[in-house]
Order: C-alpha cells, then sequence, then structure tokens
C-alpha cells in the first residue's frame, strides 16, 4: 500500500523523477545506518556485560544509571572528540579510505537483510549470492589498512587477514550451497518461505560449518589471529585512533550481525515464529546467535595461523562438500514437488 | 663427594694456583690466580662433574688493587658445593670466558662486564646488557661516582677524590 | 671491540638480511613482553629465525642500592625485585643474612615462614596462569586467577597491613605475629581453592585448543636446561626432578612431605603443567604447617645493629621462578661490601634464544609466556 501512494508521489514530479528517488535512497541509508549505529553500541555494551559475568564481575555499571546502559553512547562520543592521528609515514589517501571500505562493505550487506516479511530493502534475485559478494571486501579494508599503516605488526595481521579470508570463504560458501539446493533460489525472502521446517534440522552439518567459517570470517575469537592482541599488537588497526578505529569497531559488530542475519535466515527460519511480530522473531533468533559468539569469544583460547588454515583446508572444506553431496543426491532421489 | 675431597682433588692438581682454600658450610671454598683459571672450571666441570653454575659474581678490591669474579658451582646429580673466586688485577681485568663450558655465563658475563669493567676473552657478545650502550664508566666498582649519585653522610667507605672513569 | 663497533656491526648485518626476512621490534611496549622486555625477533614471514633480547629498561642498580644501605635497610629493596613474589625475596635475602651470621630463628617463625611462602608461591602461580591464558588469548581464566590471588593478598594485608610491598620477614624471624584467627582464614582460604583448580582446567588443561597450542612448543632439552642453569618450573619441565625445597633444604622444608612434579619433554606444556600442579603442592604444604604450627616468638633476639663476621656466603632457596641467589660478602660493617642477587628469570630468560627459532610469532609469545619472567627481577 505504501509502495503504491509512493508511485502516484512521484508520478507528480513527472520526468524529474529522479529527485524522489535520491531523497528515497538518503532515507532507506540513514535508516540502516541508524540501525547499525544502535545496534553496533547495543552488542558492544552487551559483550561487555557477558563478558563481565563470564569473568565475575559486572562491567559497566556507572554511565546511564541503569546497568551502565549508556557506556558506548558515551564512548562514541569520546572516540568522535578524540585528535584524529595519522603517522607521519603513513600512505594517508589509502589509510583514510580503509575504515570506510571495510565499514561499506558492513553497510551493503544490510540491503538484502529479510527482517521480517516486505521489510527488506531491496529484495534481489542474488540475494545471498550478493551478501557474500559484497562482505568479502572487507578484507580489501583490512589489508589497505595493514598496509597503508606502515607498520610491521598491521602489515602482519593484513597478512593474516587475507589468508584467513580466503581459507574460510570456500567452506563458507559451500556450506550455505545444501540450503540452497532446496530452495532453487538465492532470493532472501524465498529462502526464509521455502522452510516450512528451520533448515538446521534439515542440514545441521552445514549450519555448524557456516557458523565456525562466520566465525572466523568475523575476526573473533578464537579465530581472532588478524589482530591477536598479545601477538600482533592490535594487527592491522594498531595505527588507528579515533573515529577511524571506532568505524573498524563498528564494521566489526556490523559484520558479526550480517553473519548472524544470514544465519538466522538460511538455517533458522528467517521472521517465521508464532505469536511474536516476525521483526521480533527475526531479532530474537540473530541476537542469539550473536551471544552464542560472544561466550565463545570468552571461553575458547585463540587458535595458531597453521591450525586455522589447517581446519579450514582439512576439515571444513571436505566436509561441506559432502554436505552438498549428499543434499544433492538425497534432492535427485526424491525430487521435492 | 664431600667439600672436603673436592678440594683435595683440585690442589692435589692445581697446587700452585691456589691461594686460599677452606671448607665452610659444607662448601669448597677457593681463591685462585687468574692465569689457569679456565683449566680448573674445566676440571671441575668434567672431570669433577660439577655441571651447573649457580652464579658468577664479580667483586671488585680496590684496596688490594684487584678485581675478583666468583664461580658458584654446583651439581644437580651429587652433593657439594663449589665457591671458586678468581683474582685478576685491577688494571688489566682481563680474564677466559667460560661461556664453553656454561652457557648461562653468557649473561652473567656480559653483567660483569656492565657494572664492573671485566673483560671476559672468548666470550662470543660481551655487550653492555644492563645499562645503555653508551654509558661511561662501570657502577658496582668501589670508586664510581656519578653526580645523580648521593651517598649517605654516614657512608664510610665514601670514595672521595678519585675521578670518575671517563671511557668505556 | 668497543660497543660502538659491535652495533655498527649489527646494523650492517641486519641491513644485508633478504627480502623473505624482517626485524621485528616485539617491545619494549608490547602487551605480552610482561614488562619491558625488548626481542629483537627475525621473521620468515610467520617463522621465528633468531631471536635477540635486550633488557635493563628497568635497571635501576639495585646491588649498587645495597651496598649503600645497612643489612636491615635492604629488605624493602628486596620486594621490588620480584613483586609477584614479595614475600618469598624477603625471605631468601634474611636467610641468607641469617646463614651468614649464624642466626637460629625460633620455630613458629619458620613454620610461619613457609605457610606465607607457599602462599606465595600459588599466588604467583596463579598471577603467571593468568596472564599465560592472556597470552594465548583466553581472557577468562585471568580473570578467574586473579579472584584467588586477590584472595591470597587480603590474607598477606592481614598479617603485613601491605598488598605487594610487604617487608614483612626481618633477620632473624618475622615482623610481628600473624593476627588472631589468620590461621583458621588460610585454612577456609585452602576449602575455597581446592575445588577452583578443576575449574581452570576446563578453561585452559581441558580445552583442545589450548593443548594444541603449547604442546611441542619451545622445547628445551634437558642438557640445554643444565647448560644454561635453567631453574625452578624450567627445569622440573625439562623432566630434571630438581627442587631446592627437597635437594638442599633450607628453613624446615625438610619436615613436610611433598611431591615435585616434573615434565616429559620439555615443551611449553610441561612448564605450564608442572606449575600447574605445584600449586596443589603448595596447598599440601600449607595444610601441613597449619597442622604442626606451635605457639611461641617469632622474632629471635637480634642486635639493633647487625654485623656480619667477615666473610661471603651463596645462598639460594627456591622462589616461585627457581632457584633465587644472594651472593652476600661481608666485611664486618654494618653494610654488604658486595650484594649480588642470582634472579632466577634473568638466568631463564638467558635460555630464550636456543627455545624460540622454528617457532611461529604466536608461539613465541607462549614461550615468553612460559618462562614466568618478572621485570623488575631481570633489570634489578
Amino acid at each position: 500500500m505504501i509502495g503504491g501512494v509512493l508511485e502516484s508521489l512521484y508520478g507528480l514530479f513527472g520526468e524529474w523523477w529522479i529527485i524522489p528517488r535520491l531523497i528515497e535512497m538518503f532515507v532507506v541509508v540513514s535508516i540502516i545506518i541508524g540501525f547499525i549505529s544502535v545496534a553496533a553500541m547495543f552488542l558492544i555494551w552487551w559483550e561487555r556485560k557477558i563478558s563481565a559475568h563470564i569473568q565475575v564481575r559486572f562491567g559497566p555499571m556507572r554511565v546511564g544509571g541503569w546497568h551502565g546502559w549508556a557506556q558506548s553512547i558515551a564512548d562514541g562520543i569520546k572516540l568522535l572528540l578524540k585528535e584524529d592521528i595519522i603517522p607521519a609515514r603513513a600512505d594517508r589517501p589509502i589509510f583514510i579510505l580503509a575504515p570506510m571500505v571495510v565499514f561499506a562493505s558492513a553497510l551493503a550487506a544490510y540491503v538484502v537483510i529479510p527482517f521480517g516479511p516486505g521489510l527488506i530493502v531491496q529484495d534481489l534475485n542474488i540475494g545471498i549470492l550478493y551478501i557474500i559478494a559484497i562482505s568479502s571486501l572487507a578484507v580489501l579494508g583490512i589489508i589497505m589498512a595493514g598496509w597503508s599503516s606502515n607498520n610491521k605488526y598491521a602489515a602482519l595481521g593484513a597478512l593474516r587477514s587475507a589468508a584467513q579470508a580466503v581459507s574460510y570463504e570456500i567452506p563458507l560458501i559451500i556450506s550455505l550451497l545444501g540450503p540452497l539446493l532446496i530452495v532453487g533460489s538465492l532470493s532472501m525472502t524465498k529462502i526464509v518461505e521455502a522452510q516450512y521446517v528451520p533448515f538446521i534440522l534439515v542440514q545441521p552439518l552445514a549450519f555448524l560449518i557456516y557458523f565456525t567459517c562466520a566465525v572466523a570470517e568475523t575476526n573473533r575469537l578464537p579465530f581472532d589471529i588478524p589482530e591477536a592482541e598479545s601477538e600482533l599488537v592490535a594487527g592491522f588497526h594498531v595505527e588507528y585512533s579515533g573515529m577511524r578505529f571506532a568505524i573498524f569497531f563498528m564494521a566489526e559488530y556490523a559484520n558479526m550481525f550480517v553473519v548472524c542475519a544470514i544465519a538466522t535466515t538460511v538455517f533458522l527460519g528467517g521472521w517465521k515464529g508464532p505469536l511474536l511480530p516476525p521483526v521480533a522473531w527475526f531479532l530474537i533468533k540473530t541476537f542469539f546467535l550473536l551471544f552464542v559468539m560472544m561466550w565463545l569469544r570468552w571461553t575458547l583460547t585463540r587458535t595458531r595461523v597453521d591450525q586455522l588454515m589447517n581446519v579450514a583446508w582439512k576439515v571444513l572444506l571436505p566436509l561441506a562438500f559432502v554436505n552438498l553431496g549428499i543434499t544433492g543426491l538425497v534432492m535427485l532421489l526424491y525430487p521435492v514437488g | 663427594m664431600t667439600a672436603e675431597e673436592i678440594l683435595q682433588q683440585i690442589q692435589s692438581r692445581f697446587s700452585e694456583e691456589i691461594r686460599t682454600a677452606e671448607v665452610r658450610r659444607g662448601e669448597a671454598c677457593l681463591t685462585i690466580k687468574g692465569d689457569r683459571h679456565f683449566e680448573i672450571c674445566r676440571f671441575v666441570k668434567e672431570e669433577l662433574g660439577y655441571d651447573y653454575l649457580n652464579c658468577l659474581s664479580g667483586v671488585d678490591w680496590p684496596a688490594d688493587e684487584e678485581m675478583e669474579v666468583v664461580y658458584a658451582v654446583s651439581s644437580l646429580k651429587r652433593p657439594g658445593k663449589i665457591l671458586l673466586r678468581v683474582r685478576v688485577p685491577r688494571k688489566e681485568p682481563f680474564l677466559l670466558s667460560v661461556v664453553p663450558l656454561w652457557r648461562t655465563a653468557d649473561w652473567h658475563e656480559r653483567e660483569a662486564f656492565d657494572l664492573f669493567g671485566i673483560r671476559f676473552e672468548n666470550h662470543p657478545d660481551l655487550r653492555r646488557i644492563l645499562l645503555p650502550e653508551d654509558w661511561i664508566g662501570y657502577p658496582l666498582r668501589k670508586d664510581y661516582q656519578d653526580e645523580r649519585f648521593i651517598a649517605y653522610p654516614w657512608d664510610d667507605r665514601k670514595p672521595g677524590g678519585v675521578p670518575r672513569p671517563t671511557s668505556a | 671491540m668497543t660497543t660502538v663497533n659491535l652495533q655498527l656491526q649489527q646494523i650492517k648485518e641486519r641491513a644485508a638480511e633478504t627480502m623473505e626476512e624482517m626485524w621485528v621490534n616485539m617491545g619494549p611496549q608490547h602487551p605480552s613482553t610482561h614488562g619491558v622486555l625488548r626481542l629483537l625477533i627475525k621473521l620468515d614471514g610467520e617463522v621465528v629465525r633468531e631471536c635477540i633480547p635486550y633488557m635493563g629498561y628497568m635497571h635501576r642498580c639495585h646491588e649498587k642500592i645495597g651496598e649503600n644501605r645497612s643489612y636491615v635497610q635492604i629488605i624493602p629493596y628486596t620486594d621490588r625485585l620480584d613483586y609477584l613474589a614479595s614475600m618469598y625475596n624477603n625471605w631468601a635475602y634474611c636467610l641468607g643474612c641469617e646463614r651468614l651470621m649464624e642466626i637460629q630463628i625460633p620455630e613458629r617463625a619458620e613454620y610461619l615462614r613457609i605457610i606465607i611462602g607457599e602462599l606465595q608461591r600459588i599466588a604467583s602461580h596463579l598471577i603467571w596462569l593468568g596472564t599465560f591464558g592472556l597470552d594465548l588469548g583466553n581472557f577468562t581464566i585471568f580473570m578467574w586467577c586473579f579472584r584467588e590471588r586477590e584472595m591470597v593478598l587480603d590474607l598477606f594485608e592481614a598479617v603485613s597491613g601491605q598488598r605487594i610491598n610487604y617487608s614483612f620477614m626481618r633477620i632473624g624471624g618475622l615482623a610481628l605475629d600473624v593476627p588472631e584467627g589468620w590461621l583458621a582464614d588460610v585454612k577456609a582460604f585452602l576449602a575455597w581453592l581446592k575445588p577452583r583448580f578443576a575449574e581452570y582446567d576446563r578453561l585452559s588443561t581441558d580445552n583442545v585448543i589450548w593443548q594444541k597450542r603449547i604442546q611441542g612448543v619451545g622445547i628445551l632439552k634437558p642438557e640445554d636446561a643444565i647448560s644454561y642453569a635453567a631453574s625452578g618450573p624450567m627445569l622440573r619441565g625439562s623432566g630434571i626432578q630438581w627442587d631446592l625445597r627437597r635437594d638442599d633444604p633450607y628453613g624446615i622444608y625438610d619436615r613436610f612431605d611433598f611431591d615435585i612434579p616434573i615434565g616429559t619433554s620439555g615443551d611449553v606444556w610441561d612448564r605450564f603443567w608442572v606449575r600447574r600442579r605445584e600449586m596443589e603442592e603448595s596447598v599440601k604444604i600449607v595444610e601441613q604447617g597449619l597442622r604442626d604450627i606451635p605457639p611461641g616468638p617469632v622474632l629471635a633476639p637480634v642486635a639493633k645493629k647487625l654485623r656480619a663476621p667477615v666473610g661471603d656466603i651463596y645462598s639460594r632457596v627456591e622462589s616461585p621462578r627457581g632457584e633465587l641467589g644472594h651472593y652476600l660478602i661481608a666485611d664486618g660493617s654494618e653494610k654488604p661490601y658486595r650484594y649480588k642477587v642470582r634472579a632466577p628469570t634473568f638466568v631463564n630468560l638467558s635460555a630464550l634464544p636456543v627455545m624460540l627459532p622454528g617457532c611461529l610469532v604466536a608461539d613465541a609469545v607462549a614461550v615468553l609466556g612460559s618462562i614466568d619472567i618478572v621485570l623488575c627481577e631481570v633489570d634489578r
């Protein structure tokens, strides 16, 4: 209905139709950025509380009154007001561009996340392919950051990141192919609609592989070797400070949300669920997965580079292929519909 | 092997090198001259089997115009401990390094060089270890003076009048 | 060759390095060097080829300070050596002086020293386990270990009024007797601590990632361990059963019954596991001490102005980090003529360059962590 109203409004502009289109795009992007910022801030606060309670402490308790809920906002303002430091020997244009690339790739992925029926910015028919393609761009930003910082630790972190992203993207995509075979479409909405039962019950192995790879893709413990602070100090963003650092930080949480949203869409039945409205179900499922990611981070030990590669190439990739093969075989023998 | 036996064995081999020798608290304590100290150390390590160098310490004796290096040697397999004091002239504090025998002597000797200025010949990498590379003088020598170093007024061993060493 | 020439030569050598290798400066400001240690590491990709440690950033010529203070005045300075095991440093120094001056200390003081010393060992190993977890990327175990260490600090605060630098031991015994009810508090603490080891194990020992990270890494062969005079858990991790508490007993350790855990292959895992089990042995020792402790004075009658007879002594104890030795020369005055500290971590650290080549960067951090260095003690 809203779409119809908008269309008739656009008609008023005649051949100047581009103006309302641009306004619409601006509004939509603002909403996404607003959502990402709020979600990232909430996630940062939430992670601090979860880690604190795992580690027998309280975490932030002061700012804002109730359990320090405003801590992230205060931190954000502090980072915004901080001096912007660029190392003298850094490659300035690339150094400035790098956080934008990382954040832009995280931002663009939100275009096809189906928060509810119809609640999707653009239901592309290649939705999931688009997400995977776009989120791979983040590695580019990380390598740019590592290279332009002119710092050996940053360079090492960037190299590790490149190796890790290349290794983990492959089993990640192949694990997604199983459910996609069943659906027969790349559209995010269609994938949700096709799930009469959540695909996690049909494809448990694919879910495990996907989730492991997703943790690695977002550089979280136990796979956080690109930024391993006890080895590489902070890895690729060691020279960043102030708002540029904050953008990296926000992009990390935005990416976390994206990978968990994909897992929810593909494996947990998306917005489907009884009683509560669809958006609530989608968010509940996604935030549960985010909680699991945080839980893992504060319990496990960091893996080593060689072990990380071994797991990707010798364990996850063959398993993903086996899963894909079995799915294909079953589809062939018992064609649905 | 008891301390007396250790002492006897060393004395029978290197009698003319030994200045003083005594057994104290179950330890064989010897003071020897610097000329053949490496051979004595090798004898202690390879023939007596005391292969664990606990400590290597420099001492400054300006009254005797001598420097001393003290080796505390023991073994993880047998009882008995040896305290080997080697005296070298203070003007030319040269001594053979014992790194070929005990590799732990590496950093100990660097420290003794750093703080006392004792030169260990054949040492693989004799550099200052605790002080900055451009430090002048050897702080643990008794006559070391530094304008930043304030001795307590009741210090009865105040160096007094000795010029500060100028070069490394 | 002068030092300047040597440096020039090094710079030239470094300039000749190939494109594949690079020198990375780890420290002095680095989260995993446990203080201000600087490691110059030659990296081939991720593999460490060579390592040159530089130290001395916290050098304060402790030994020179000692030569200018009277025997009693040195005690507070010993706290600042190994600030994670200050009680043990006090003890080691006082024991050296007592041996030099031939002072017999009261029975109760001996027991209290052992109880306090072993509690300090537990606290020190706990902090080690926590920071080692940090090195491996496990943050939670750090906080868990600090929880129990905090309790030990509370106990020490009750006896000495201080939390880190206690200066509690005196030549001839202890400064004070423990407050009333303190021994019961220790007992309660041990009862709390014992089930905690299983909790740590769930986070560390039983975790496959943890095991894979540190097994077969940073191997120190037994012959190297002896040649480098490694001591404490480093030596025992290499499979040599040597503990001064048993093999050269000081105090009244010969009356106590405890095991000496040893490793098999000398890798990081062995050093970790030795320390982890040593905590349980320390618990045993404290329990025996609490059982047998007699009443009585805690300070032997000693002169106000202590003078040691002319002579020298090398006195050693088994501190949480290894053999802590004091070489003292007395010239009959109130002050030692020479006061040398044989710091266990200084000696243990010298074995690092043989353990590192061939490791990955991540392993280098683990190996360094497994030595359990305290830079204040290394630099003195």
